[in-house]
């Protein structure tokens, strides 16, 4: 059977269980926006963003055993610019914020994340100073996938999981845990209240002229320390 | 009952007294040295900080201390302890290839003037680990040429890692720093920023680099990326809570990193895990070598631009894994190791799946090695680039393949066996010329090596129990826990309480993946260790980048980076 570009039209390629698609005899109707999303479901151009232990068990799915390729999306691209779906796989330091935020942002529309990994879901078991509490406090995430790290069955689970989403034209837009990051929304968990506590802890010590805990007091004839940039030989 | 005070073994000591090292130093060095003090067989010296400099030199090159090999340098605070008089102290661990020797210099610094030396000018390793006691504990070192932060991000505030600092207090990052490299104000040159987001950078290193056309005329790496505070983090865990996170440090051979520590809490308590764990645990350790390796070299050849090599050695990857997943249930990251033990028995059919894997590897080395050992691109891409000499290799604290493939033939696994490597017949492979490609080469002849002790550890594999049986480090088994109130006790108690260990100081080593994995241990008696310092090979690997692309092309770069092998997890904690 040759493939001809007209068959799409005529439905041999189209699943007829799709919305929007009406099998009748030997001719489909079907929609433009349904076939544009079958055709963007089949061929996801995934780009990984992997960053530690999960980017392993990112290769194990693309490697040959897995085979991400049965599910269409085999094409690893590299570059933002050419792919639609973000994989983040592994733990986002905050030094690191700033550039999944760029990569996301150099993605075209429309794009999908999905954040592997307990670290990129919810920061896992690192709660700690340098270590972003999940990737949503400042990217839209679809599909998460838990696991430390998710098997790569879990894995393609997720690229079903968003060629549903896909199918049904839904997208995440504003990223979920935003209030997270800031002072402002809803008190979540008890970090706000950390929080407070340390900035009246600050406070207290800036009025008997301290510096806050942890900060070496350059300058500070208390410390008697002065900066290092006047020390060097 | 409190655990023995005799060290661990007898092949981690070494045949020299201790003491003509202190003769030595008292002699050259008279009245700079404050305390010299053995435990565990560890040598620790303790000097005056004004004497910090002249004793690293004296150790580094004097005929019968030949320290040459900088491993480690970190801080300790010591805020709220009484057994100190300063808050501070700083940690020097050095190794001498000639004499079999490691030796642990320190000197306290006082909280109101954290000044000190620096070491740059001795070991050129001491660069970026002054700049990571800054960063974390804002110890000041004179002299130092670049004295930044290294990894905490830009807007950060405070020095993390000391004990005053509360450990989940994040500070909202800025943007990616736009300047890493000092560019003199006439270069006409080109500032291009390899990485984060780089294929073959791997998500997390950045290297800034000033270009004339495409030839690299100076780089500066950036780290920092990976940054997620093991060490602060494992200060409030017990001894056995940190072995997940250990897994995560080299997450491409996560068992080793539980096997050494583990072997370095044993250490620190003075006992030994039963001969049937330390056989399994040298299998999956050198199985685990074997997996690390196949990544290096896939993820290296992916880098080069043929992707062949690495669909073709994944499979055994895929093998291993059945093994690991059948002792453990986890794949990749599997916290299997116990103190002093492991947590369960093997399975029956382990002798079987671990043969699968080593015929699965057989074949996928011969099969990447007919690839690629002879491929004229492979060979021309890897042949005289990153060359560095075995004296630069050493100060640098190279260890590892890496070392090796400079010339030197330095294994702790031959050097100081530990975990019974002394029953097993090996080689060392070595390099001639130190550059990529004799580190492709020492890691595919490893990976041989590592399958030769595998089948003569399963040869012998012996019988009997895979945790010590001793109710003050190993839970009782769940069947008497049901059954009688003495173990139903005991694992309350041990749950609880965790494992106590003596008070003191214990540097554990083994041979990792990538080299000598070292985990510094300070233990005041509590169930959480005081500070737990990682000696990551790939941090003094990764340091050495810089000098290796200077004057190549972006294209060697990327050859090189891919066969050192820097780890993100191990580098930044």
């Amino acid at each position: 059977m040759t493939m001809r570009l007209l068959d799409v039209f005529r439905g041999k390629f189209v699943d007829p269980t799709y919305p929007g698609v009406h099998a009748g005899g030997d001719v489909i109707t079907t929609r433009l926006d349904a076939v544009v999303k079958w055709g963007r479901k089949s061929s996801l151009w995934p780009m990984p963003f992997g960053t530690a232990c999960c980017a392993i068990e990112f290769m194990a799915m693309s490697a040959s055993h897995y085979d991400v390729a049965r599910f269409g999306a085999e094409v690893l691209r590299f570059s933002p610019r050419q792919a639609d779906l973000l994989f983040v796989a592994g733990t986002i330091p905050d030094k690191l914020a700033p550039v999944l935020k760029t990569i996301y942002d150099q993605m075209p529309e429309p794009k999908w994340v999905v954040a592997m990994g307990v670290c990129a879901c919810t920061g896992g078991f690192y709660r700690s100073y340098h270590v972003m509490q999940g990737i949503d406090e400042i990217v839209p995430v679809d599909v998460y996938v838990p696991g430390c790290p998710p098997a790569p069955e879990a894995l393609l689970a997720a690229v079903m999981k968003i060629q549903e989403r896909i199918k049904e034209g839904v997208r995440q837009s504003e990223p979920q845990g935003a209030h997270r990051l800031g002072a402002s929304g809803d008190a979540v968990f008890d970090r706000r209240a950390r929080r407070a506590a340390w900035a009246a802890d600050d406070d207290a010590r800036a009025k008997q002229g301290l510096a806050p805990r942890g900060v070496i007091a350059f300058g500070n004839p208390a410390s008697g320390v002065q900066a290092p940039d006047g020390d060097r030989d | 009952m409190p655990f023995p005070d005799s060290a661990l073994s007898d092949s981690q000591r070494s045949d020299r007294p201790p003491s003509s090292i202190a003769g030595i130093m008292h002699a050259n060095l008279p009245g700079g040295v404050v305390m010299i003090r053995e435990f565990r067989g560890d040598l620790s010296i303790t000097v005056k900080r004004e004497t910090w400099a002249a004793a690293a030199v004296l150790l580094r090159d004097h005929l019968d201390c030949d320290f040459k090999l900088f491993l480690d340098l970190c801080a300790v605070d010591r805020q709220g302890r009484v057994d100190r008089s300063e808050r501070f102290e700083i940690v020097l661990h050095l190794y001498s290839v000639s004499t079999k020797r490691h030796i642990r210099v320190t000197t306290p610094l006082p909280e109101s003037d954290p000044r000190l030396d620096t070491l740059t000018k001795v070991f050129k390793g001491a660069n970026w680990f002054e700049r990571e006691a800054y960063d974390l504990f804002g110890i000041v070192f004179r002299g130092h040429p670049n004295l930044k932060r290294i990894l905490t991000h830009e807007s950060f505030v405070g020095h993390p890692m000391r004990k005053d600092y509360p450990t989940a207090r994040r500070h909202a990052p800025g943007k990616c720093a736009e300047r890493v490299l000092d560019v003199p104000q006439d270069s006409q040159g080109m500032v291009v920023n390899l990485g984060p987001s780089h294929p073959s950078m791997h998500g997390t290193f950045r290297v800034q680099l000033l270009l004339d056309g495409e030839t690299i005329v100076d780089a500066a790496p950036d780290l920092g990326y990976m940054h997620r505070n093991f060490e602060k983090m494992a200060e409030a865990r017990t001894y056995w809570q940190i072995i997940p996170y250990t897994d995560r440090l080299n997450y491409c051979s996560p068992f080793m990193n539980g096997h050494g520590w583990a072997l370095a809490v044993e250490k620190l308590l003075g006992i030994k895990a039963p001969p049937r764990a330390e056989a399994v645990r040298v299998v999956l350790s050198e199985l685990s070598r074997v997996m690390d390796h196949i990544v290096c070299i896939g993820a290296n050849v992916v880098d080069l631009g043929a992707i062949t090599p690495f669909f073709v050695t994944f499979r055994a990857r895929e093998a291993i894994y059945d093994v690991l997943e059948a002792c453990c249930g986890a794949r990749l990251t599997v916290s299997y190791v116990r103190i002093g033990g492991l947590a369960q028995d093997v399975p029956e059919d382990f002798d079987a799946l671990c043969r699968k894997a080593i015929s699965a590897a057989r074949e996928v080395i011969d099969q990447a090695d007919r690839l690629l050992t002879r491929n004229v691109i492979f060979v021309r891409r890897m042949r005289e680039v990153g060359v560095l000499s075995a004296d630069d290799a050493l100060s640098y604290g190279w260890t590892g393949p890496c070392l090796r493939g400079s010339g030197v033939a330095y294994d702790v696994r031959k050097n100081h066996p530990y975990s019974g490597y002394e029953q097993y017949d090996f080689d060392v492979p070595t390099g001639a010329v130190g550059d990529s490609f004799d580190r492709y080469l020492v890691r595919m002849e490893e990976m041989r090596q590592s399958l030769r002790i595998v089948e003569q550890a399963l040869a012998s594999l012996p019988g009997g129990p895979v945790i010590v049986d001793d109710k003050r480090v190993a839970l009782p088994p769940k069947s008497a826990v049901f059954e009688n109130i003495e173990a139903l006790m005991n694992h309350f108690k041990l749950v609880f309480e965790g494992i106590l260990p003596p008070a003191g100081e214990i540097y554990g080593y083994t041979e990792a993946a990538n080299g000598e994995l070292g985990y510094f241990v300070v233990s005041d008696g509590r169930k959480c260790p005081w500070r737990v310092k990682v000696r990551p090979p790939c941090f003094n690997l990764y340091q050495a980048y810089p000098r290796l692309i200077k004057g190549g092309m972006i294209a060697d770069a990327i050859a090189i980076i891919g066969g050192l092998n820097v780890i993100a997890g191990e580098l930044d904690r």
